[in-house]
């Protein structure tokens, strides 16, 4: 059986090489991945998502009602990190079955463990399962949203306990690093990352090997490394569940970049908005140092690495690499110009490596598997996978993990199972605040870091929100252009004033109040934003609204020369009419408006009065039998 | 919990008792949790974020005379350390509710319709965006993403994250936290009242 003891003293090399042959088993059998002799175990996913629908407590329920079954002390209920499928949480699965449960509650632990545990049949009623269009009921890993992922930065997540170190080593983990100390010479491990052709995850894409050698390459006996966790991107969340789910990946990676670059001291820079991540980081660093693998001498090799964790204060501006640094040493998080680059002069002005969080965990299997391995995968100039955060208008809301150049109709209609309500397809928003819009009508082109640009976005860190036809792409504009000016640094005035005015020329769009020429001005004034700001922030600010005027041009029109908004969405442009027929009376409309537009007896239709609505939609909101109509 | 608030009475107490200017009217016991982070995290400058992180964590706010005997402490000018407070989102000089509301206005909750929530936060408390009610129990700011997405709309009172929130699921959330915060308390105030 697969028990796991916690490693209180050191792990040597030879410690480690049994623990990764005794449990290798047990652990290929929780990815999927063919295995013999695993014991049954119940993985529960314990992810962030999961937690908040009380997953936690469908874990305990699951060990309550195994300890009071036959199956006493011979099933053991794994928390794992996150299973990815977000939405159809709580996750429970059977392994080695490799039966999927969702939305597990109580009364499904219990169920679980009497119907399929002890009596041996699938409970076919909570089982995750996906109707193909041949009919076939999949289920397991065959499901979709799992069959078309390819794990490399998310191979842990999942599937090993975050707070079990000896997992992390049981799946390989920290044998890269052994590589590295013993086996490999630095200038072999940038030339593996630099042939593999991994790029930075962060969003710009720099190839990651040639990073690592400018800060090798550069001058003085102090270097960093630092991982950049300020995932501010609003829709993204791979960062987030990368820490809470597989830790040690990234103190790996950061551990085998000190050993390349002479760097004997990394920070990891997280979000305050993530305390369930810094707490597992935390641990992790805890772990990893009293197993040895952290701390002065790892593993006998003679080289010392630590790592601490600093909490991001709220600025989005600080995911910019070098607001970032400038936090980390206590201060404003205004960025530089570049050059000098961070890998000259970055922290305390000593050369510093500073990568992403999914970047940091690609690094292992890379070097692991080799770099052709790596570079097998994706397209001629983006190799390797990406992960996703899949959110807005899509049925399977999660974290997927896929190589480089798949469609963005295989993401939404095959992963994401399609636009849920019946609506349609109509965008998809990739890169956060600095991204753009991609149109459904260019669904088929290969996913990369080329590709995106070439459409107006940026691949970004990864969030990617589905629109459907609900959605106001000049609303939206709006939405990330307030955001930008709320998280401008106000260091220089292209960002800080140029988003004012943008914001201010949408707003007007958005009420109706715009002229035809406002469009020009908009596009000019976004143009002249992207040339002379002074960093990532401010250069690509203008993106949503430069993508959206690009693809979206009739929406635009729409409002300004008809005083329309197409997806009703701009509350201003709307009239609100009660229809006859499904008014009950109810009054409710009366009560909810706050300008007392609304007249009408009791039981009767009510009625707006066109001049005193102040278009606030409160009762469209309150109506209970949707006969108010907006138009 | 009961430190923050014990933390925070102890420092009303003195800035209302000794009337002086606010640079003096800092409660000793904060004074010693500051004192006790810096000596167990030896270091120069780079320890004011962190060290802001832990007295806000205690206090649920920070007063300016705080922010000058951090700044002191540390060797810089207090304009400095205010610098850096006002500059982060998450810092605030203004005190906080015992539960702290923060609704999500990332780009998922925003699709998915996150200005309900707003709305019927609202309603039920009569909270508006940076309020705090008179009873210092609620107090509301929008965030920019939880990371939270596969809930959305999503909601974060304290260090917990409420997902998938409808109207009528705010308000009984909010309800309910006002019922829970009234009852260990009834033998004092409830009663007599």
């Amino acid at each position: 059986m697969g028990e796991i003891a916690p490693a209180s003293a050191p792990l040597d090399r030879k410690t480690l090489a049994e623990l990764r042959l005794r449990l290798a088993d047990t652990l290929r059998a929780r990815a999927g991945e063919p295995a013999t002799g695993a014991p049954r175990e119940l993985l529960v996913c314990a992810g962030g998502a999961c937690i908040s629908c009380h997953s936690v407590a469908v874990a305990d329920e699951l060990e309550r009602a195994l300890a009071a079954s036959s199956l006493a002390g011979r099933v053991r209920v794994v928390r794992v990190g996150c299973m990815g499928l977000c939405e159809a949480g709580p996750l429970v699965v059977v392994s080695p079955d490799g039966v999927y449960y969702q939305k597990v509650d109580r009364e499904g632990a219990r169920r679980i463990v009497a119907e399929h545990l002890i009596a041996g049949r699938v409970v076919s009623d909570l089982e995750l399962a996906w109707d193909a269009p041949d009919g076939r009921r999949l289920t397991g890993h065959e499901v979709p949203f799992f069959a078309q992922q390819v794990k490399i930065a998310l191979r842990n997540c999942g599937v090993i306990d975050p707070a079990a170190i000896e997992e992390y080593a049981a799946r390989d983990g920290y044998l890269a690093l052994e590589r590295v100390l013993f086996e490999l010479s630095p200038d072999e491990v940038i030339d593996a990352l630099k042939s593999s052709g991994l790029r930075g995850r962060g969003g710009a894409g720099f190839p990651s090997g040639m990073k690592w050698q400018f800060v090798r390459e550069a001058p003085g006996d102090e270097k960093f490394v630092v991982c950049n966790g300020d995932e501010g991107d609003p829709g993204a969340f791979m960062d987030r569940s990368l820490l809470e789910g597989d830790p040690h990946s990234i103190i790996e990676g950061m551990a085998i970049a000190g050993r390349v670059t002479g760097a004997s001291r990394g920070f990891v820079y997280v979000r305050a908005e993530y305390p369930l991540a810094i707490e597992r980081l935390d641990n992790a660093l805890t772990a990893a140092r009293r197993a040895g693998l952290l701390g002065e001498d790892i593993l006998g090799s003679g080289f010392g690495f630590d790592i601490e964790i600093r909490i991001g204060a709220g600025a989005f501006v600080c995911g910019e690499e070098t607001a970032l640094l400038r936090s980390i040493e206590g201060k404003r998080g205004t960025p530089q110009p570049r050059p000098p680059f961070p890998a000259q002069h970055g922290l305390w002005d000593k050369p510093t490596l500073i990568n992403n969080v999914e970047t940091w965990a690609s690094v292992a299997p890379i070097l692991l598997r080799g770099p052709q391995w790596f570079a097998a995968i994706g397209t001629r100039r983006s190799k390797g996978t990406k992960v996703f955060a899949l959110a807005g208008a899509i049925r399977n809301t999660g974290l997927v993990e896929v190589p480089m150049g798949i469609s963005l109709r295989t993401i939404v209609e095959e992963i994401g199972g399609g636009i849920p309500s019946g609506r349609s397809f109509k965008a998809a928003q990739s890169g956060g605040p600095s991204g753009g819009c991609i149109p459904a009508a260019a669904a088929d082109v290969a996913i990369d870091y080329e590709s995106l640009q070439e459409l107006g976005s940026i691949m970004g860190s990864g969030g990617l929100i589905i629109l459907d036809d609900r959605t106001c792409m000049v609303e939206l504009a709006r939405f990330f252009l307030e955001f930008l000016v709320e998280e401008s640094c106000g260091k220089c005035p292209p960002c800080r004033i140029g988003t004012r005015v943008m914001l201010n020329l949408l707003e007007r769009i958005t009420k109706g109040e715009a002229v035809p020429a406002d469009l020009d001005t908009l596009e000019a004034l976004g143009r002249h934003i992207q040339r002379t700001s002074l960093c990532g922030l401010g250069q690509t600010a203008p993106n949503a609204v430069l993508s959206t005027l690009r693809h979206f041009r009739a929406e635009y029109d729409a409002h300004v020369l008809e005083g329309r908004c197409p997806a009703g969405q701009c509350k201003a442009l709307l009239t609100y009419t009660i229809l006859a027929e499904p008014c009950s009376g109810c009054a409710l409309c009366a009560k909810a408006c706050p300008s007392g537009a609304i007249t009408g007896e009791i039981k009767h239709l009510h009625v707006i009065d066109q001049e005193l609505c102040i278009h606030c939609g409160a009762c469209l909101s309150v109506c209970p039998t949707d006969a108010v109509e907006a138009v | 919990m009961s430190t923050r608030n014990e933390l925070a009475r102890a420092n009303a107490a003195v800035e209302t008792r000794t009337g002086e200017p606010p640079e003096d009217a800092v409660a000793p016991a904060t004074l010693a949790l500051i004192d006790t982070y810096l000596r167990d995290h030896p270091g120069g400058t780079e320890r004011l974020i962190p060290v802001l992180h832990r007295v806000q964590e205690e206090l649920g706010y920070l007063p300016f005379p705080v922010i000058k005997a951090i700044a002191e402490r540390l060797g810089i000018s207090p304009i400095q350390a205010y610098g850096v407070v006002s500059f982060y989102h998450f810092f605030t000089t203004t005190p906080r509710g015992r539960y702290q509301l923060k609704v999500c206005m990332g780009t998922a909750c925003f699709v998915r319709n996150a200005n309900s929530v707003l709305e019927a936060v609202r309603d039920t408390i009569g909270l508006e965006v940076g309020g705090v009610t008179e009873d210092r129990l609620f107090s509301l700011e929008q965030v920019r993403c939880l990371g939270a997405c596969g809930l959305a709309p999503a909601m974060m009172v304290n260090s917990e994250v409420h997902g998938h929130l409808t109207r009528n699921g705010v308000r009984k959330l909010l309800l309910g936290l006002r019922a829970k915060a009234r009852k260990p308390h009834t033998g004092g105030e409830g009663d007599n009242g």
